[in-house]
């Protein structure tokens, strides 16, 4: 099991991590690369920036779009900062990060980061219920819409495990190797998944009103390549 | 001369006739990605769509038809899913792998069938976290389906009229009989209002090119002569061309191509009459469309200016002289999505009727939130699918029109009057009336005596 551990932890993590981060960076130059090349390319170039920046900052603290199917867009705001705030503030992973590579920060008090994890776990249940019984989510759903959430369920509910023991009902080792095992998983997934919004977010504002600049030529270069640059209306 | 049924609404033959389409239709894909700006979006919402469904909280068709067909991200998953398989490198090499999903002819026509249900308004962008504009999709995917010949006839009908018709317009107006309309407008602002009143023609070097819907000139006599009184009373320098006094353009429901060719055939009749500026009438798509022309035309091409602009700046300098009595009955404004969904021309009516009526109220939501009138999208100009515009997509809009209790609804838009006027009709408002926002002006301007 140590070993099975210290692979998870080690070269596992990093290379998932890596995966991840290489991933996002990847993602994040090409829709730069492709925005500039979208921008150079646009007949129009009078971008109306304060509303894309106003509409970025809303989406991205959306507390005032909290009304619209309430009950989904609260937990889900709940769950979105719980995912974010304790894997890079608890502060039994600030140790372990400075243990590695010698880099510290100010954590989450204990007791927050663990009502977070609790928000988070309940966030996770009720998202796949809600996405379960809405009429209008369930035909909509992926596997990936049930499979996701319930995989950060499984990080999030081991990771609780681990510095609660009192609360755990199982050996140590296998709680903490699933926990490691599911967050290395997630990290591989995060490039190649919706959760793929944790870079591309700030982006898609501008990338939406990009879209409605178009090339002055268009129209006529796609007549040309489809032959019917003389083709009756 | 019937057309065979195949969609909702009628379609030329000749493109029911047409021979492996969805072959055709992966081309115009690819042509359209590699010369229009669109790939950008579509690879992102591919990535990131999330499926959450909030989007159909906003969507006045699915709140009236609760189908899974209505919720916006389903209709633009359609094309999402052809992209991802045809146009990524993961959804090529899936596909080879493991096969799955292939383009067939009756996606298409599901395509085709979801595209032309959805107005295009845009009011679900504002509540989609990830900021897909489902507008934007159904608006590429409406283009691909017309390189198909997938395109209701009437759109494509009154643009061929427009582009390769002998009158050059989409109502198929002459030039004898635009200037015999005009004369007729002139002798009843004559009559009504004892004002000598005249609409300019081919005038070189006016400052101002008229280009309203063209229909209105059948349809909407008292808000061309309130256009006309406006440009009287400022002393403004205007003229309407002989060469082209059309400013509706269909090409932006159904294809950038042709919204191209049309918007450079407005900008050539303003060169011609070496005008600097282009007014459009009380027309929302016009005016959207003609947003584009420094798109097509680059940056020197001349400034558009909706004519409720340029009425709000004469009537806030105080060049406006109004008569003491107002507007009595209770009146209220609907915005066309085509100028208020990005907040672009919300206060000017707003300001102008309140400065003209002493009964004014509000729809609720409004500006930016609007509901469509159920006609956007040029649905209104597909009389087939009337039944469906005003019970289904415009029943929000008539609760709406019901609750404010007005006897007139303003609307600066020709499409937007027409499914308006419809849906009244179809939905026990008999009693409300729709105009246009310079009829009421006409009304109350002061033309001294």
């Amino acid at each position: 099991m140590d070993v099975w551990l210290d692979w998870a932890r080690g070269p596992l993590f990093w290379t998932a991590l890596a995966f991840m981060v290489l991933g996002l960076l990847r993602q994040a130059g090409l829709t730069v690369w492709s925005a500039v090349r979208t921008y150079r390319r646009a007949g129009d170039r009078q971008i109306p920036t304060r509303q894309v920046w106003r509409a970025t900052l809303r989406w991205l603290v959306p507390t005032d779009r909290l009304r619209n199917r309430w009950p989904y867009s609260v937990t889900t705001v709940v769950l979105h900062a719980g995912v974010l705030l304790v894997p890079l503030f608890l502060a039994g992973h600030i140790a372990l990060w400075q243990a590695a590579i010698g880099l510290a920060w100010p954590a989450l008090p204990n007791a927050l980061s663990t009502a977070l994890t609790l928000a988070v776990l309940a966030g996770v249940v009720s998202v796949v219920i809600q996405r379960a019984v809405s009429p209008i989510a369930r035909p909509l759903s992926r596997f990936q819409d049930y499979a996701l959430p319930l995989l950060i369920g499984v990080t999030f509910a081991s990771g609780f495990f681990v510095m609660h023991p009192a609360w755990n009902l199982f050996a140590f080792e296998p709680v903490m190797l699933t926990h490691v095992l599911s967050a290395d998983l997630l990290f591989f997934l995060v490039p190649l998944s919706k959760l793929s919004h944790l870079i591309l977010l700030p982006f898609t504002q501008l990338v939406s009103e990009l879209a409605w600049h178009f090339p002055p030529d268009a129209g006529a270069k796609v007549a040309v390549a489809l032959g019917k640059e003389n083709e009756p209306v | 001369m019937a057309t065979p049924k195949r969609y909702s609404y009628h379609v030329e033959e000749s493109a029911l006739a047409q021979a492996d389409r969805p072959a055709r239709f992966l081309k115009a894909f690819a042509a359209i990605l590699e010369h229009g700006n669109y790939d950008l979006a579509l690879d992102a919402y591919a990535r990131m769509s999330a499926k959450c469904g909030r989007c159909a909280a906003s969507c006045q068709l699915y709140e009236a038809t609760g189908a899974e067909e209505d919720i916006p991200c389903h209709r633009s998953e359609l094309l999402l899913r052809v992209y991802r398989r045809y146009f990524t490198q993961a959804g090529v090499l899936k596909a080879r792998l493991f096969g799955g999903f292939t383009l067939t002819d009756e996606y298409l026509d599901e395509m085709a069938e979801a595209y032309y249900r959805c107005t295009a308004c845009r009011r679900c962008k504002a509540t989609c976290p990830l900021g897909l504009d489902h507008g934007l999709v159904t608006h590429v995917a409406r283009w691909i389906l017309a390189e198909v010949g997938i395109v209701p006839r009437a759109l494509v009908v009154s643009v061929r009229e427009q582009l390769a018709g002998e009158t050059g317009n989409t109502s198929g107006i002459p030039v004898p009989a635009l200037k015999d309309t005009v004369e007729f407008l002139e002798e009843e602002l004559h009559d009504i209002y004892d004002v000598d009143i005249k609409y300019p023609f081919d005038v070189e070097g006016a400052e101002y090119v008229f280009f309203p819907a063209v229909s209105d000139y059948l349809m909407e006599a008292d808000t061309l002569m309130g256009n006309a009184a406006v440009m009287h009373v400022t002393g403004g320098s205007w003229t309407i061309g002989t060469g082209n006094y059309d400013g509706i353009n269909y090409g932006l429901f159904y294809s950038d191509r042709m919204m191209e060719r049309i918007a450079r055939n407005v900008v050539a009749e303003a060169k011609r009459l070496n005008a600097r500026k282009i007014l459009v009438g009380e027309c929302g798509h016009a005016t959207r469309s003609a947003w584009f022309i420094p798109t097509f035309c680059g940056p020197d091409a001349p400034r558009v200016v909706n004519c409720m602009e340029y009425t709000y700046d004469m009537l806030a300098a105080g060049k406006i002289p109004l008569k003491a009595e107002k507007i009595l009955e209770r009146v209220t404004y609907h915005d066309p999505c085509n100028i208020a969904r990005v907040g672009r021309i919300t206060e000017q009516p707003r300001e102008i009727l309140k400065a003209i009526c002493s009964d004014y109220v509000e729809m609720t939501p409004n500006r930016t939130e609007n509901y469509c009138c159920g006609g956007g999208g040029g649905t209104v100009s597909i009389d087939e699918i009337r039944a469906f515009r005003t019970s289904k997509l415009g029943k929000r809009k008539a609760d709406q029109i019901r609750e404010t209790g007005a006897q007139l609804v303003v609307s600066p838009c020709a499409n937007c009057k027409k499914q308006l006027r419809e849906l009244c009709q179809d939905n026990e408002l008999g009693e409300v009336e729709v105009v246009g926002l310079h009829d009421l002006l006409l009304r109350v301007i002061d033309f001294g005596s």
